[in-house]
């Protein structure tokens, strides 16, 4: 069966006849993704303008000249140097330390058996993903304060890792059930701890996944607003989410240097993006919808 | 390669593995969850000593006592029914575009999902001046197309500001949903799909009786992971109106947040979380079962 249709196929493929319901649905394609993209140009565009030219000229005209003091204005005043980072520090301590939490965590779930426990923890981590958060503002901040770790790095990282855990858990403990079980056997009949075996065997295979988790972490965690919002009071303390909402409070008027302020604060995250796409799409997808 | 014999038990080793990602995890996320139970039961400002059980009090005064909670609780239905249905449904059509082999398809999806990586709270501050009623965008476009008769202030007008935030949301969220649909379209049987149209299916047909049956999953997963994110919409909320105005876009998670926070009415805001936590479980739980008996299935 399979072969007969493969056949046709290539029958068929040196004609090369264009359907022309596909090139309607290209263009139909491309003609949202303008409409996607649209924003973007219009906030680059007018943060590269001046105010009077913002007022007097329409919205998708190009800026007359680039007007990059914009950023330095905006740089300046919306205090970038310190929210910058603030959310630089948290995300580069966080991410690679709720990975490895995780890893380690996934990996016992996955390879050892704990009979019942075992089950019940996995259905117990997993739990925590589905919750939105927003729910428990309130019994965060009461517990971060009681700690005494209000406005600082460590009571905002260690919220953050508590909710990093289920999502990459689940991740991790699917990939991890699904290694052959000879590949570990070998190194525990020879005597070799579960330490060992989940550092040498377990990581190295494991690496195109915590790329992916990696970057979804470092975006996640660099956009970050709610929590950083309750437990980080003291503007010193605040990352570039913070930063950015006081920016539009203080300066809604300068429509140059918020929009200047808002390219500065999503630039990051988009590039890094840019460059791991392809991990991106994998680790979103890997584990949520396996067939 | 011998381990220390502190190490040998397996068991001692699966806790020394999972000890710290369990220990911060019960600590940070599920202790909290069982904390804003407690308080819903409280009268407490959030610092002083002095914090009293009053029972079912704070529920109460919410159901009979507090209009913001009613219209928080509108309008969250309102956002979660648009939310499981617009984003899912344009993430749908476009992955079925973009599964098909078009030229650029590969820089499109990219485009599509770019918003997904943008903070929440800088999608809030870009619409909000996008919908800026004297220089934004969708005013200056309806002036230049001569439609002065559609100029509306977006976000100020409260019978249209709950439709214009969702707009922002729905161009942020569609790239999620339509990622999800790739991956699940790719477990489609291609061959399937080619013997329906060889048997006289035509696309709407071959559609309906071999791609839709086969994307039942992914169609799940899309529509709880677009009602628990609805839920939780809080950034764009805060960012963008504050809630108003006149209430006309307060949520629940918004409205919990502002009762702790910032009217430091900590009992009364942890009711109306508890409130949003039911309704969240009653979209969970059901889900997990499901979950649970399909991988049974699969074994």
């Amino acid at each position: 069966m399979t072969s007969i249709i493969s056949s046709l196929e290539d029958a068929e493929a040196p004609a090369k006849r264009r359907d022309p319901l596909l090139i309607v649905l290209w263009i139909v394609l491309v003609s949202v993704a303008l409409i996607w993209v649209a924003p973007f140009v219009f906030i680059v565009f007018t943060a590269l303008k001046t105010n009077p030219e913002i007022m007097s000229t329409s919205a998708f005209a190009p800026p007359e000249t680039m007007r990059f003091e914009n950023f330095a204005g905006a740089w300046e005043r919306g205090n970038f140097s310190t929210t910058f980072r603030n959310s630089f520090i948290i995300t580069l301590i966080k991410v690679p330390l709720g990975l490895v939490i995780s890893a380690m965590a996934a990996y016992a779930l996955a390879r050892i058996d704990l009979g019942r426990i075992g089950k019940f923890l996995l259905v117990f981590v997993l739990f925590g993903a589905m919750i939105p958060f927003q729910v428990m503002l309130a019994p965060i901040f009461t517990l971060v304060n009681g700690l005494g770790l209000i406005n600082s790095y460590p009571g905002v990282i260690l919220a953050y890792l508590a909710f990093g855990v289920p999502y990459q858990v689940f991740i991790l403990h699917g990939f991890f059930r699904a290694v052959p079980k000879e590949i570990s056997e070998a190194a525990l009949i020879d005597g070799a701890s579960h330490f060992t075996v989940f550092r040498r065997i377990f990581l190295p295979i494991s690496l195109p996944v915590l790329a992916a988790l990696l970057i979804l972490d470092f975006v996640s965690t660099w956009n970050e607003f709610g929590m950083a919002l309750v437990l980080l009071q003291d503007p010193k303390m605040w990352t570039l989410p913070l930063g950015l909402m006081s920016f539009q409070g203080q300066f809604s008027r300068d429509y140059a240097q918020l929009n200047s302020a808002i390219v500065m604060t999503v630039f990051p995250a988009i590039l890094v993006y840019m460059i791991f796409q392809r991990y991106f799409v994998s680790g979103l997808t890997s584990g949520a919808v396996k067939g | 390669m011998t381990s220390p014999k502190l190490f040998s038990s397996p068991r001692t080793q699966a806790a020394m593995l999972m000890g710290p990602a369990i220990l911060v995890y019960a600590t940070f996320a599920i202790w909290p969850i069982i904390e804003v139970i407690f308080l819903s039961f409280q009268s407490w400002d959030g610092l002083s000593a002095d914090r009293a059980w009053i029972g079912v009090e704070n529920y109460r005064r919410i159901f009979t006592e507090d209009p913001v909670f009613w219209a928080a609780f509108r309008n969250t239905v309102i956002w979660t029914v648009m939310s499981v249905i617009f984003p899912p449904v344009l993430g749908l059509l476009l992955a079925l575009g973009l599964n098909e082999n078009l030229f650029g398809r590969v820089p499109l999806r990219a485009i599509y999902y770019l918003p997904v990586i943008v903070a929440p709270i800088a999608v809030a501050t870009m619409w909000r001046w996008m919908y800026d009623p004297f220089f934004g965008l969708f005013n200056q476009i309806l002036t230049s197309w001569g439609m002065t008769g559609l100029i509306q202030d977006w976000l100020g007008d409260r019978k249209v500001a709950l439709y214009s935030m969702f707009v922002a949301y729905t161009w942020q969220h569609v790239g999620f949903s339509m990622v999800l649909f790739l991956a699940g379209l790719q477990n489609v049987d291609r061959s399937l799909v080619e013997a329906a149209r060889i048997d006289g299916c035509n696309r709407w047909q071959g559609f309906v009786h071999v791609t839709l049956p086969a994307l039942m999953t992914t169609i799940t997963i899309v529509l709880v992971l677009s009602t628990i994110s609805s839920l939780k919409a809080f950034d764009i909320v805060y960012g963008m109106t504050g809630g108003g105005p006149a209430q006309s876009t307060q949520m629940l998670a918004l409205w919990a947040f502002t009762q702790s926070m910032q009217i430091f009415n900590f009992g009364r805001g942890s009711a109306i979380s508890v409130i949003l936590l039911l309704i969240t479980l009653a979209v969970i739980i059901p889900y997990l079962r499901w979950s649970q008996r399909r991988e049974e299935a699969s074994r």
